[in-house]
This record gives C-alpha cells, sequence and structure tokens, in this order.
C-alpha cells in the first residue's frame, strides 16, 4: 500500500497543480488538502508545501502560514518522522515553522530565506541544485545519485538564506546543508547563485533528515516538453529533468 | 444648453449627450443616473468613435469558437479524449492609469484582463504584455519610473496569481514620454462545451445577480471617463484618485474558487452567466449582462458589501474597485456557489468584507433600476444606457510621413552591428522579464523570448500546445499607420509560424491619439484599413480586441500609432515544435521571404541617422514563404528559425547562435549577403542541407559551423562578445 | 541636519493588519486591534517645513490615493507599538526610494511599525508585545525589534 501524500494550499498558494500532477505523475498517491479541510492532514504519510504567496507574505514570507491551523498537523507529523518538503514558498513557511534547519524551537525560526541579493528583488531564471549530502542522509534523497544535479527555476524574491555565523556554522556542521546552487556541469560558484544566498543554500534539512526545504522549483523542470533541448527518449509527457526528487521522494513515503 | 448645474467635476459627457439623455427620460436625470451615462457613454465602455469602423474586422474563420462581443473571444485549440478545447483570449490596454500610477496602473491591468479570460469559465494559463516606453536615459526620469514600476506591477500581479508570462515586447521612444502604453494580454484553456456566456442567457429572467470579490470601495471613481479624456498633467491628484487599488492575493483565491464553481456548475448541469467588473463599476456589468440578453436589472445598492460607510449611491453604482465579478445565477444554485466563495474559499477571511453576496436580480422588464435606502436612484431603459451611440467624427486620409527614395549607402557591418545588438529596441529583454515569472504552472515549454512566440502544453496528459507572439512597431507607426498594422499582424504570424505552430486567430489593441482632432483620428481609422487588410490576405480572424484614444501630450502630440497585434498559434504535438537556437555545423541557412533592401522604419536607419523608403509589402510572397517554412517543418527538414525583424537577418542569426550558446551548444556561422541588417521580413532558417525543401523564393546565405563565430563577408565575430553587447544594455533599467 | 520620523500608513483597508490579529488571537493574546505602518527615519538637509511635501512627491512610498503621512514627535514607538528593522536593509531601502530619492535626505531607515490595542481600547502591555515580538512580528535572524 503506497503512502497517502497531502498537497497543502493555503490561501495564496499557486503551484499546488503542477505539484500535484508531478507527484502523481511519479507514482505517489497524492491530492490537494485546502485550508477548509485542514482537519483531514492528520489521516496522510507525508505533506508537501507548494510554492506561491500564502497569506500575501504578510509580515515576512511564511510567517502567517507557520501559525496557520494546518501547520500543526504538519509539524506534529514531522516529529512523529513523517516526510515533509517544502518547495520555494512552502520552503519558506518550514523555516518560520522552525522545522528546517530546526536548531531551535518550533515557531521561533533560526534562519530565514530572505530577499534576494545584492538587488532584492523577484527573479526568475534557470538553475541547478546539487545535492550536498550523502543520498542516504534523507530518506527524502536516497533515490538519488552522489552529487545529483537537479534541473530547476528559481523564481522568488526572498530566498537568500540568512541567519548569525554560529548558526550558518551549525547548519554545515550539523549536515543540514542539503542542496547548494551549482552550474550545469556541477560547478560551484558565486556565479551559480541567483540570490546571494549564505552557504549557496538552495535547499535544507533538519536533523533527523525526514524535513526537506528548497527554495528552486524542480516541478516546473519536470517533463520532456519543460525542457525540449534536453529531453530524453520519445513521450514529451513523460516525466524527467528535476522530477527525479519527487520521484524519490514518492519512494520515500511507499517505503514506510 | 443642458443644465449648468449637471455639469459636475469628473463627468466627461458632452452637452449633445447630457441634452439626449433629458429628452428621452422626460426629465433631469439624477445624479447616479448622470454619473452612469457617464461612464457607459465614454469612449471606453462604448467605442463610440471607433465601434462602426472595427466592425469591418474579419471575425469569422473555422477556428473561431467565439469571436468579439463578450468578454474574451474563444479559439478552437485541438482535441484530446473526445473533449474539444478552446484557448480564450483577451487583449486590453491600461495606458492611461500606467502612467499616472505605474504599478497599480500596471497590476490592474493584469487584474482585469484575467477577469475577462476567467469569466468565460476558463483557466487563467498565461499573460503576456506589450509595453511602449518613453526615453529613460535619464535615471530621474518619469519615464524611467514608469518603465519600472509598470514592469514591477504587471510580475507581481501574475506572480502572486500563478499565472505564468508567456509573452511580450517592449520599445523604448520619447513618443511614449507622456503616454506610456501597457497592453497586456491573457490566455485561458476551456472545453469548448463548457464555456460560460458573459451575457444573460434564454430564461434567465429572475434570475439571482451574485457579486463576488473585493467589497466596493471609493477607488477607481471615474476611471472610464478618465480613460477617455487626454491627460493633464495639472490633474494628477484627481487622476491618481480614479486608478484602483490590485489585490492580487485576492484574485489568487477568487480564480481557485470560481474554478470550482465551474466545476459545480458542470457537474450539475446548470447554466449561467458570469462577467467581470470593468469600467462602469456594478452598474456597467450589470446593465451589459442583462442587455445583451435581452433583460432588464433590478439591484438594491445597500446589499453591495462595501468598504466604508456613507459611500454615496453613485460611488457604489459606478466605482471601479478591483477584484470583483458578476453572476446572473438561476435561483437554485445561489446557496451553493455563496457557500463555496464565502466558506470553503473563506472569501471574507482573506481580505476586509470580500465575499459573495446576492445584489439584485434579471427583470424581464427592459428596465435598469437601482435603489438605495428605499428609493429609486435610477431609471431608464436598458437599451438606452447601454445601446449603440455613435460618433462619427471627421478624418482625414493619412499621409505617408515618408522622405523620397533615398539611396542606401554602403554599411559597415563590423560598426554597426553592434550598435544595432545593443540598441534598446534589439537588446536582450531578459533583464525585464526575469522579473516575471514564465514557468510557474510548470506548463512552459517555449520561455518568453527564448523563441519568436512562447508555447505552452495546457492541458494535462495531452501533447496540444498554444503559442502567443505580439507584434507591433512603433516606428513603422510613425511613419504609416495603416503599414504599420499590416506590419503588425504580418510579424505577428511570422513569429507564430516560426515556432513550428499553425496560426489560429488575432486579437488588437488599437492605441491611438485624440479622434477629435481629424489627422490622430485618420491614423486610427488607416490602422484599422491595415488589420483588416492583413488579416484577410492571411486567412484570419480578430477575436477579441480594444480601443485606447487620448493618447496625447497635454502639447498634443499624439503617441506613435500603435495597433498591437497578438497572435494564438496552435500545435496538435507539441514534440513538432521548432526548439529554439542552431542545432549542428554544416547546415544550410536560408533566408526565405522579402529581401528588400529598404531602410525605412529600420533599427539600422536609426542607429545610422539615415532614412529610405519602407519595405513594400507582397502578401503572396508573405503566403508563399509561410508555406514554405511550414512545409519544411512538416517535413523534418527545418532545423531552427527565427524571423527577420528589427535588427535584420543578422540580428536573426546572432539571435539563433546565442539560444544554441544557452544550451550548451558553440555554433556559429559563415554569411556570405551584401546588406544583412535590412528588416523587410521573412525567415532566417537552418535546414538539412539536403535539398528537401523546394527553395523557390529562398535564397540560402550561408552555412552553420563547428565554432562560436559569424563571420559575415569576411568580418569575424565572436558570439561571446556579441552576446556581451546583446545582453547587457536593459540591465540597467532593470537591475 | 536633523534626524526626522515620518510615519505613511494606508487609508484603505489594512488586510496585512487584519491577518496578523488573526494570527495575534492564535498565540493566545489579548488584541483586539493591530494598526501597521511604515515609519521612515531619515537625515534631513532640506527645510524641515517642506519634509512631508518633500516625501510626498516621492512616487515609491507614498500614493495619495493610498496613504497617509504624519510627522512623529517621538523617535521611539510609542506605548503598544513596536518598530521592527531588517538587519540589512540598506539595499532594500535605497530601491525602496526609487532613482529619484528624496530631496534633501541625505539617509534614511525603514521601519515596519505594529501597533497592538487589547480588548479594552488600551494599548497592549510589554509583556504582551514581547510574546507578539517573538512569537509573529519579527524573525531575530535578519530582523530586532525595538519596543
Amino acid at each position: 500500500m503506497s503512502g497517502a501524500i497531502a498537497v497543502l494550499v493555503f490561501p495564496g498558494t499557486n503551484s499546488e497543480n503542477e505539484t500535484l500532477r508531478l507527484l502523481r505523475d511519479c507514482g505517489g498517491r497524492a491530492e490537494l488538502v485546502h485550508w477548509s479541510r485542514g482537519e483531514t492532514l492528520g489521516d496522510f504519510d507525508a505533506y508537501v508545501l507548494p510554492g506561491g504567496f500564502a497569506y500575501e507574505d504578510r509580515i515576512r514570507a511564511g510567517a502567517i502560514s507557520a501559525h496557520d491551523r494546518m501547520m500543526d498537523f504538519v509539524i506534529g507529523g514531522a516529529q512523529v518522522g513523517k516526510l515533509v518538503m517544502g518547495v520555494c514558498n512552502g520552503a519558506q513557511i518550514l523555516l518560520e515553522a522552525g522545522l528546517v534547519p530546526g536548531t531551535g524551537p518550533i515557531r521561533r525560526p533560526a534562519a530565514a530565506f530572505t530577499d534576494n541579493a545584492p538587488v532584492p528583488h523577484f527573479v526568475c531564471r534557470h538553475v541547478y541544485m546539487k545535492l550536498a549530502v550523502a543520498p542516504a542522509r534523507s530518506p527524502i534523497t536516497a533515490a538519488l545519485p552522489d552529487e545529483a544535479l537537479i534541473p530547476s527555476f528559481a523564481a522568488h524574491g526572498q530566498g537568500r538564506l540568512a541567519a548569525d555565523a554560529a548558526q550558518l556554522d551549525e547548519i554545515v556542521a550539523g549536515d543540514r546543508l542539503a542542496f547548494v546552487y551549482a552550474h550545469a556541469d556541477g560547478r560551484l560558484d558565486d556565479a551559480a547563485v541567483p540570490n546571494g544566498s549564505a552557504l549557496g543554500c538552495a535547499g535544507l534539512i533538519n536533523a533527523a533528515g525526514n524535513v526537506l526545504a528548497i527554495m528552486p522549483h524542480p516541478e516546473r523542470d519536470a517533463w520532456n516538453f519543460n525542457h525540449l533541448d534536453r529531453r530524453q527518449g520519445s513521450d514529451v509527457l513523460a516525466p524527467s529533468g528535476g522530477s527525479v526528487l519527487f520521484a524519490s521522494f514518492v519512494a520515500a513515503v511507499d517505503a514506510r | 444648453m443642458a443644465n449648468p448645474e449637471l455639469v459636475r467635476p469628473g463627468v466627461a459627457l458632452r452637452d449633445d449627450e447630457l441634452r439626449r439623455i433629458a429628452e428621452r427620460l422626460g426629465r433631469e436625470p439624477s445624479v447616479v443616473e448622470l454619473h452612469a451615462f457617464d461612464a457607459q457613454w465614454s469612449e471606453h465602455c462604448s467605442y463610440k468613435s471607433s465601434r462602426h469602423h472595427l466592425k469591418r474586422l474579419p471575425s469569422e474563420g473555422a477556428d473561431v469558437v467565439l469571436g468579439p462581443g463578450q468578454d474574451a473571444g474563444i479559439l478552437h485549440l485541438g482535441e484530446h479524449a473526445g473533449e474539444r478545447y478552446g484557448v480564450v483570449v483577451a487583449h486590453e490596454s491600461h495606458n492611461h492609469p500606467s502612467q499616472v500610477v505605474p504599478y497599480e496602473g500596471a497590476a490592474t491591468g493584469v487584474g482585469g484582463i484575467v477577469r475577462d479570460v476567467l469569466c468565460m469559465g476558463a483557466e487563467v494559463i498565461a499573460v503576456a504584455d506589450a509595453l511602449r516606453f518613453g526615453k529613460v536615459d535619464d535615471p530621474g526620469s518619469h519615464a524611467r519610473y514608469v518603465a519600472r514600476s509598470a514592469v514591477d506591477g504587471i510580475g507581481a500581479y501574475a506572480n502572486a496569481i500563478g499565472v505564468p508570462n508567456l509573452a511580450g515586447d517592449v520599445y523604448f521612444d520619447a513618443g511614449f514620454d507622456d503616454n506610456c502604453l501597457v497592453n497586456v494580454i491573457a490566455l485561458g484553456i476551456v472545453k469548448e462545451s463548457e464555456a460560460i456566456a458573459s451575457y444573460a442567457p434564454p430564461g434567465a429572467g429572475g434570475w439571482d445577480l451574485v457579486l463576488v470579490g473585493k467589497s466596493t470601495d471609493p477607488s477607481g471613481f471615474g476611471g472610464a471617463s478618465f480613460s477617455s479624456v487626454p491627460l493633464d498633467a495639472g490633474d494628477e491628484a484627481a487622476n491618481k484618485g480614479a486608478v484602483q487599488v490590485p489585490d492580487p492575493f485576492l484574485k489568487n483565491v477568487l480564480m481557485r474558487a470560481s474554478y470550482r464553481v465551474f466545476n459545480l456548475l458542470h457537474e450539475r448541469g446548470i447554466a449561467a452567466a458570469f462577467k467581470d467588473l470593468g469600467a462602469g463599476g456594478i452598474m456597467g456589468c450589470s446593465a451589459e449582462l442583462a442587455a445583451s440578453g435581452g433583460y432588464g436589472a433590478d439591484l438594491n445598492l445597500d446589499d453591495v458589501n462595501v468598504a466604508v460607510d456613507g459611500m454615496a449611491p453613485e460611488v457604489i453604482a459606478v466605482g471601479e474597485a478591483q477584484e470583483r465579478l458578476l453572476w446572473a445565477l438561476p435561483p437554485e444554485a445561489t446557496a451553493d456557489v455563496l457557500r463555496i466563495y464565502n466558506e470553503e474559499y473563506s472569501l471574507p477571511e482573506i481580505a476586509h468584507n470580500a465575499r459573495a453576496t446576492v445584489v439584485g436580480r434579471l427583470t424581464a422588464e427592459k428596465r435598469y433600476v437601482l435603489r438605495y435606502r428605499g428609493a429609486v436612484v435610477m431609471d431608464v431603459a436598458v437599451e438606452f444606457l447601454t445601446g449603440s451611440i455613435r460618433d462619427e467624427l471627421p478624418y482625414v486620409e493619412v499621409i505617408r510621413h515618408e522622405p523620397e527614395g533615398a539611396e542606401l549607402p554602403a554599411v559597415d557591418v563590423e560598426r554597426a552591428f553592434p550598435r544595432i545588438l545593443a540598441h534598446p529596441d534589439v537588446c536582450s529583454r531578459e533583464p525585464l522579464y526575469r522579473h516575471y515569472d514564465w514557468v510557474v504552472r510548470g506548463t512552459t515549454a517555449i520561455a518568453r523570448d527564448a523563441a519568436d512566440a512562447g508555447m505552452l502544453v495546457p492541458v494535462p496528459g495531452s501533447p496540444l500546445a498554444v503559442t502567443l507572439s505580439i507584434a507591433g512597431n512603433p516606428r513603422l507607426g510613425r511613419i504609416d499607420a495603416r503599414y504599420a498594422a499590416e506590419r503588425a499582424v504580418l510579424d505577428a504570424v511570422r513569429r507564430t509560424v516560426a515556432v513550428g505552430a499553425r496560426p489560429i486567430g488575432l486579437t488588437d489593441c488599437l492605441n491611438f491619439g485624440n479622434p477629435r482632432k481629424a489627422e490622430q483620428y485618420g491614423e486610427l481609422v488607416a490602422a484599422i484599413d491595415g488589420l483588416d487588410r492583413a488579416a484577410r490576405e492571411l486567412g484570419l480572424a480578430f477575436v477579441s480586441g480594444n480601443v485606447s484614444l487620448y493618447n496625447e501630450s497635454s502639447a498634443g502630440v499624439a503617441v506613435p500609432a500603435s495597433a498591437i497585434v497578438a497572435c494564438v498559434g496552435a500545435l496538435d504535438d507539441v514534440s513538432q515544435a521548432i526548439v529554439p537556437g542552431l542545432k549542428s555545423a554544416g547546415s544550410a541557412l536560408l533566408w526565405i521571404g522579402s529581401r528588400e533592401l529598404a531602410v525605412g522604419g529600420s533599427v539600422l536607419a536609426d542607429v545610422l541617422g539615415i532614412d529610405g523608403p519602407l519595405p513594400s509589402i507582397s502578401y503572396d510572397a508573405e503566403r508563399a514563404a509561410i508555406g514554405i517554412v511550414a512545409g519544411a517543418i512538416a517535413a523534418g527538414t527545418l532545423l531552427s528559425c527565427r524571423v527577420v525583424a528589427e535588427g535584420g537577418m543578422l540580428t536573426a542569426l546572432a539571435r539563433l547562435a546565442f539560444d544554441a550558446r544557452r544550451a550548451g551548444r558553440a555554433l556559429g556561422a559563415e554569411l556570405d549577403f551584401g546588406n544583412p541588417l535590412c528588416e523587410a521580413g521573412g525567415f532566417l532558417c537552418e535546414v538539412r542541407d539536403a535539398p528537401v525543401v523546394d527553395v523557390s523564393g529562398t535564397l540560402k546565405v550561408g552555412t552553420t559551423i563547428a565554432e562560436p563565430r559569424l563571420i559575415v563577408n569576411g568580418t569575424n565575430f565572436d558570439v561571446g562578445q556579441l552576446y556581451d553587447v546583446w545582453s547587457k544594455p536593459l540591465a540597467e533599467i532593470y537591475p | 541636519m536633523s534626524e526626522r520620523l515620518v510615519e505613511i500608513a494606508l487609508k484603505i483597508p489594512d488586510n496585512a493588519a487584519f491577518t496578523a490579529l488573526l494570527a495575534l488571537r492564535r498565540l493566545g493574546l489579548d488584541v483586539a486591534r493591530v494598526e501597521r505602518s511604515e515609519v521612515w527615519r531619515f537625515d534631513d538637509r532640506g527645510d524641515p517645513a517642506t519634509l512631508a511635501d518633500r516625501v510626498r512627491a516621492n512616487e515609491t512610498i507614498f500614493n495619495p490615493n493610498k496613504h497617509r503621512l504624519v510627522e512623529l514627535e517621538t523617535m521611539r514607538p510609542r506605548p503598544g507599538e513596536t518598530w521592527i528593522e531588517r538587519r540589512d536593509d540598506g539595499d532594500e531601502v535605497r530601491a525602496h526610494l526609487g532613482g529619484k530619492g528624496i530631496a534633501g535626505v541625505n539617509a534614511s531607515r525603514r521601519y515596519a511599525g505594529w501597533r497592538l490595542l487589547t480588548s479594552g481600547g488600551e494599548p497592549a502591555s510589554r509583556e504582551t508585545l514581547a510574546a507578539a515580538v517573538a512569537g509573529l512580528l519579527c524573525n531575530p535572524a535578519i530582523e530586532k525589534a525595538i519596543y
């Protein structure tokens, strides 16, 4: 029996449909759970928080959503080992909820995904995320190869990891820097980072490895038709590219 | 003379119109009626000085599911799993508001066009923008502020609602210093059998009118008439008040709630009507919805959810607060629709006093009645309010402002080409559009500017693809409005063909000056002639359009004639798309189409400070070129393609090399053609060197090479260096 | 040169303040009303009498259709109020002021002002403010709160 995955829809979420479609195309048993049906979330085995502007990023990106009723279920589930993945705005919510990097108390953020630098402006750009931990570090990344390169799109105005030096040290020492930005050939340098993110961070993971927060969107470069240039195989509608991360997530959910 | 007491600030009705109203009513109009007629008879709502000319445009064809007349047109995209799918398309301007308050003005432009598509029962799948800004060289200029803020507003709005930006263009020209143009286009996808009308269908007498969305506030009061007079810099404070306040967060939720309502109605087989509130507010929307179905309406303004107490009834009735729509529903559906908006999607918790609420009903009597605090404040024959008022204005034939056939001087390509690539009309638009989200929804196949048209795969599980391209070159508009309009159609269509799509329909937005000046009005009439001619020659119809007049500075100068055209294309299978960029070394480069050496209106002429005649247009040659390209695509011999437009054939070739570079292919070309910088038209195509295509009407101009260099008549350009020249200029405006 | 404070607030319904109110109540705090503003601290070399007009002329931070503007006498948050400042706000502030800046203004800092009122209509206590700041209004990784 495959696990049930909830794709959370907050007011202002905007990437729920492609997130759902990709989870399903990767074999996942997934459905949308809308904010007015949040009480059903306890019935699910895993949670995906998609991109968007939940609650219009009021106060700060992710701040209001972290206190939404739906997050009671996500936080409770994460604490008992359910798998959780947040993409873009979903990542911002997980950070505001204190689930990643997970170095402080719940709902007391220890870091932030905040205004891009040097220009504090929304940017939409193709990027690669490179796996910066051993695949086995997290069940969510377990099916990826070492140093996997995940094609994705950065599409955010607040994606720069910011925290004090001690926090950044703890993130690195605690093996919580899950993904960094890279070039197509795997090289790392400042030009590969679209937002000035500290540590070149594209994604964070918690200590237990069951909560992953990524700023870029693999689900927007996830079918052959999204990248006709890099197309694999004959089926133009088949998942490929960034779908490998979602496939790994689905496999981990189903293995539980 | 009309009663002078009736002439109020903010009312743009003319004396003769006021007299006509009083005569027809048999009494002086009430204050509410005065403002209602002011909005409804404005140019913005009534198209009074353009409609009789617009009627000439072709509006029917095999791909047309729904022509002009409702909030948006519908074109047939294709079939999947036994269902016919339509592309809903709408095209509008938000020029005046964007000049005054650019962030809000441009954002509400997107908000409005998205509602036009939504209310056809469609899921919104893309937006696009055609922008014309003034000269932005001075960092402190209002023109630069407008150019930046309008882009920020478009980006912020579309990003928040989660609709990708698929296509667009931008020009910078001093002719737009006092009047920017912000044209927006939106696309939707709908099963053709499930499209919802924006007029009351037969049997709708007694149906509920349900207002949905933001609470009505005083913002945007007077917007319709504000858009229908020239901007006066002295009235800036008053003008700012007429610009609405956008709320894309609320719109995000409204769209999703409306999709849920569409499902409910289809499941139960319930017919309904749905219409966007735009110019003229609640009054304009409800009156048009009722009148176009042959009904009247009776509304109680006390039932409207308002943002502040004490609003005057005329402000509630015609104010243009954003993010509102109107349903006409059979009463048995009303309770469920209210529940979806107010409870399932909790509108009242999303924004202050936002909700869905019953405000009136459709009536069999063809009267338009508004009540407020127990009194009737408006009671007029609905057809008189919405009917065809018409201004037969005098106009003069446009005369081409073209110099006598000057000799084309010898061009130093080595010096001129980098200047052309860095020209504001040619250089990379990426610094601008990276502020937009062009990949949300995960459906993007060809991104904006990655090729001549953007391409989406809008139906999950189906390979059907839709494309969108835009054209409308103001440098041509300055010279000849009719010619510029014809070229806009041709360019938009060629761009569609160049990505491998089949053109299925057109939209237009006509941005012109003051119709009460015979010469400026003459440009509008000439442009409509041009659109008509070109569309008929190519066998295409216009299914949506908009006219924006009074784009005239306080000095009385009109903007360059700007007929902006969008072309929608279709592919049965996205795998047939022409993937951007040169593909391999050793391919032949063919120029297919007109290679006339005429520089009128070209970037080359601008860069060199010269002038010359406009290239001629031959529809036989255009149709032949389109046929050859489509044939090569069908035969599988066409590897890559760009249209020859601004910057000429060499610019098209450089773009193909840049596209390849971005995809990691280091390719270039060796070229042998006398003047590769003229922009008469045609396609530059990379084809397999086998002579499979019919090469009549084509010329082999070069061969691709395995090095990132362009060798032009012996001059050697490095593709990387050209890319730097081309990619950087707009970064100063859009950091 | 003088240091001046200007408060810019919405005169149309403030949905962000409304949402913050609901979230603060979920934290169990006695808050009945939330008022939000943008507080600007300017180093001004211009004529003090014209500062308000000069600020109003900056189209990126002031829109007469949406905003009202008040010059503050105080240099500190009032009772029941906290000012949240971004630790690395310099680029954002410059960008926000747009190309033209404000005539006569040398440098500026920006705060998000939050004023909390209890069900009795009183300014919220320092304890309530502290809980609101720690629980919702301030992310200490990037912001600091004054109250």
